[in-house]
This record gives C-alpha cells, structure tokens and sequence, in this order.
C-alpha cells in the first residue's frame, strides 16, 4: 500500500548539510497499522512527509498502492493525496470555523456536491463522536475533541491510507487511549491503513502491527510489535521499552541481594504469567525463584510478560534452571551474577 | 452666543459640509482601489516568499524593494514626485479626482504591508494540512489564508482608513478640498479657529467610529476563534 525505497531527504541550510532521513526502506501492507518511533530530530515528521510528497526526497522512490508518486506532475499529485489522509500533532484546523465547516470546506473545495458532501459530513461527525458538536468552535474544544474533528476531516475524503504525524502528542493519556481506540476502530471498520510517527512507546504497543525506530534519520530496527518488545537489540529500542516497563533492575536493589545467585529476565510471549513456571522449577530444583519485578504488557496482537527473578542457588544448579525454562519456550536473560 | 451659534451656522454648515462630502468621497475612492491593489500586492508579496505556496525569489524581492520605497516617500512629496504618472491616469492633477491617484499609490503598500503581516499570522499547519488533502493552492489562499486572517485585515484596513483620512488633509494642496483642507485654510490661514475647531471634532468623531466599528467587526469574526 505504502512503500517507501531508499528515500532521502537531505536540506541545505545556512549551517551546512542536513541529512534529515537516510536511505529509508519502510513497506506498509493494505490494512496494517506501522509506526515509526524515534526522538524528537530523528527525521520521523520529514519521513512522513515524504510518504504524502508534501516533502520531496532527495532520493528514492515512493510507491501509493503500487504507483510511483515521485515525479507525478502537480495535477496528478494532487489526486493521490486525496487518497491520503493525514492528521497532525497540532489538529491544523480552521480557527474562524465551525466543526460541520470544518469538513465541509475542503470536502466543496475538492468538488463534491452540496447533497453528498454534506451526507458525508454527518456520516464522519458520528463515527468519530462528535453528534452535536456541530456548530463549535475549535476554540471550544478540547484538545481530543480538536484531533477527533480533524480525524473526520481527514476520512471524510474517505482516503485509504491516513498518515499521523504525532498526533496524540499534545494529548494527556486519557485521551491518547481514546483517540488510539478510534484509530484502530477506523483501520479495523474501514479497513484504512495506518502509517504513525510517534515518540511514545505506548502509542506503538496499543496499535501497531509492525514498528520501525529512527534515529539520526535512519531505520535502525524494525519488526513485529511483538518481536521488538521481546528481544530489542538495539540499545535505542531498548530505552524506548524502558519508557514503559522497568526492564533494567536498579543497582541499590541489586546491593540488597545477598545470597548468590543468578539474576535472569524471564520473557513469555502470548501467555500472561510465568508463575506456574516458577513454581515447578521449586519443585524440581532446589533454587529459590525471588521475583523482583513483573510486568504484562498488552500487545495490540498479543500478550507480553516480563519478570525479572532471582535465582537462589549455586551456580551449576542455575545452569540445569536455565535450560529447563529454554526448553519450556521462555525468552531467558542472564542479567547479573551475584556471588 | 445662541446667536452666535445661528451665525456661525449660517455662515459655515454648507462649507463645511462639502468639505465633509469631499473627505467622504476621497477616502472611499482611494480606498476602493488600495484595497483591491493592497490586498494582492499583500497576497502576492505572503505568496512567492522563500518556501511559501508560489515561492518565487526575484518576485519576492522585486515586490519587496518596490514596497519599500513607495513607503519611504511621505505623502507630501509622493503627491508632487509622481504629477505626471497622476496626469498621465487621471487626466488632471488638480481637484478631487486629481488627487485619487496619489492617495491610492501612497496607502496601496500600506495595505500590503498590513496584509501581509495578517496572513504570516495564519497558522501554516493548516495550509500544510490543505496541501496534503490536495487541494489547489489558489483555494488556499481563498479559503485558508485570506478566510483565517480576516479579523486581522479588518483592524489592518481599520488603520489604513485612518491614514487615508489624514493624508486626505493635504489634498487641499492640489485644490481637492476637504476636511485638513478648511481647517488649515480658514482656521490657520484665515484666524477663523472656531472652524477650525469643528473641523477637528468632525475628524476626531469619523476616526474613532471608524476604529469603534473595525474593532467591533474584528472582534465579532474573533469571538470564536
């Protein structure tokens, strides 16, 4: 649906040479939802804006549902982004405006009749929730209310990709989770591919499908939503994941460990608890599982559970206990050796 | 003194009052083509700026330069330096009609200038946004620009009316008569300073209903913004 080959996008500015985003590869498929995370000046906004041309890279080609869109004439582009909608970290919305004009004012622009236009105006209001809040004023809404208006806008094109450009960003937790609901509710009724930039991890681990992290404008990893969050290599993915569980143990905790042992993270994927796990390896071993941490994190496509254990023992008995979880499927960590 | 006052009315109200007609008529001319002139050359000068909609550098600065100087010149010298662009428009230099010419040159930059600080005011989140839904970029400027900007425009047009009134003044020079033109005829030529005292009333009421109604229009555009 949306492919992306080796696009750059370099800037010559007063202070030199920007290489904003660097041979880029990124291939999102008809109704899958992908998101691109990185901090901020990784080039995630200029990356996203090559995908719609409102940036035009320096190199490499995009491809909108298998046509190439770099180099079509002005005319031609113009009909391919009404394919593609895109929301905005900042809503971009009509301030003098009410909501219902809002939507209806490009919906004319782009020469839809009064009649369909405004069907499709009402059809949008209530599929993102805003029935009755018709004849606001943007300055009246709240900062989801705003995003939900801009959503409507941008479907009501009834585009087959929607690009997000941060767009719960300025948005407090409560209302990310209700904006991302909408988001997955759009991709999975309307069947709309989704492609986001994001610097929050947990905007990629409640709707994503597939992730790629950007740093210094370059894909540093990518995978499955369920792949990064189980075995990160990069150190950069590795802090995003930080950002929502604890994947490190603190060193004050690890000085109050005094017996010796072995310090490992458990990973289970698709089930949520190792605790049965545990439990049999009292049974069969004569180590002492002290759980430090544990946390579940729930995947858009599954279920991901991390716990961090002290195992109290010696050392060739560790060993045995190891192999014993790897051969029962869990992702296994040695993280310290206590002695 | 109410006989003065029947005196006084008597003597003065017709003149007065063709003065008031004659400002009238200068202010809502000129102002008629600077609009139309100002608001392009504004849009025009937003338009080809380095990275904007139609960005066109030797335009930019052309436009830029040209504005600049017509703004440099007061209006006192503008009405003489430019006597035969005026002749050569108009076909006189003298009267009210002769004077149209010179206010139009001198306020049109004006306004473009205002514009043009009302239209960088206008979020270009939303115009990026229209851009990516593909829409033209002449209904941008329509319905983006030009629509978000008006509460702006409006006081911007407020204060060129302003300045119009008081470059209208010096139109009595080339004989166009008018408000600036009795008070400094009669009232400083002639020592008659009670016309020159309702001249000033006269001018000091139009400018502040002038600024009472833009700033009430302004602020009704404004009030859900």
């Amino acid at each position: 649906m949306i492919k992306l080959t080796n696009v750059s996008k370099t800037f010559h500015t007063k202070n030199g040479v920007v290489e904003a985003v660097k041979d880029v590869n990124l291939h999102v498929k008809k109704g899958e939802i992908h998101g691109v995370i990185g901090y901020s000046g990784a080039g995630k906004s200029t990356l996203i804006r090559c995908v719609n041309l409102l940036e035009v890279p320096s190199d490499g080609e995009v491809y909108i549902e298998g046509e190439e869109t770099t180099g079509l004439p002005l005319k031609e582009l113009r009909a391919k982004r009404q394919n593609i909608g895109m929301i905005f970290q900042g809503f971009n919305l009509l301030k003098t405006a009410t909501v219902y004009d809002n939507i209806m004012i490009p919906l004319r622009l782009l020469g839809l009749n009064k009649r369909e236009a405004e069907k499709r105006v009402d059809k949008y209001i209530d599929i993102v929730g805003l029935k009755g809040r018709e004849k606001s004023y943007p300055g009246q809404l709240s900062g989801g209310q705003k995003q939900r208006v801009a959503i409507a806008r941008a479907l009501s094109q009834e585009p087959s990709v929607l690009l997000s450009d941060e767009a719960t960003s300025a948005l407090d937790p409560e209302t990310t989770d209700s904006i991302l609901d909408l988001l997955l509710k759009i991709n999975e009724e309307l069947g709309i591919t989704i492609l986001l930039i994001t610097h929050e991890m947990n905007v990629v681990q409640k709707i994503c499908d597939y992730v790629y992290v950007m740093e210094d404008g370059a894909i540093i990893e990518d995978g499955t939503t369920i792949d990064l969050f189980t075995k990160p290599k990069n150190p950069t993915t590795q802090m995003f994941l930080n950002t929502i569980s604890q994947r490190k143990i603190s060193d004050s905790l690890l000085e109050e460990l005094t017996e010796a042992g072995t310090v490992i993270r458990l990973t289970f994927v698709g089930h949520a608890t190792g605790e049965p796990l545990l439990a049999s390896v009292t049974e069969k071993f004569s180590v002492k599982p002290n759980i430090l941490s544990a946390n579940i994190i729930e995947l858009k496509n599954g279920i991901v559970g991390n716990i961090v254990v002290h195992l109290e023992g010696n050392r060739t008995e560790n060993i045995d206990v190891l192999c014993y979880l790897k051969e029962e499927g869990v992702l296994v960590e040695e993280l310290n050796h206590i002695q | 003194m109410m006989e003065y006052i029947s005196e006084f009315n008597e003597k003065w109200t017709p003149v007065i009052g063709e003065a008031i007609v004659e400002t009238f008529q200068m202010t809502i001319i000129s102002l008629f083509f600077s609009v139309i002139i100002g608001v392009t050359l504004g849009v025009l000068l937003v338009m080809t700026r380095p990275n904007f909609l139609f960005s066109n550098k030797v335009v930019y600065f052309i436009l830029n330069i040209f504005v600049n100087i017509i703004r440099s010149i007061p209006f006192i010298i503008l009405l003489f330096f430019i006597l035969p662009f005026t002749k050569a428009i108009a076909g006189t230099v003298i009267g009210v009609k002769g004077v149209i010419v010179p206010l139009v040159v001198y306020t049109s930059p004006y306004i473009a200038r205002l514009i043009e600080s009302a239209l960088l005011e206008v979020d270009s989140g939303v115009v990026e946004a229209y851009t990516s839904m593909g829409i033209k970029r002449r209904s941008i400027i329509w319905n983006v620009l030009l629509r978000e900007a008006r509460p702006s425009i409006i006081l911007g047009l407020t204060i060129a009316t302003v300045s119009l009134i008081g470059a209208t003044a010096m139109a009595g020079l080339v004989g166009a008569g008018g408000l600036g033109d009795l008070a400094y005829r009669y009232g400083h030529i002639q020592y008659e300073v009670d016309v020159m005292y309702v001249t000033v009333v006269i001018l000091i009421i139009l400018v502040q209903g002038i600024q009472t109604l833009g700033n009430f229009f302004a602020a009704r555009l404004k009030r859900n913004s």
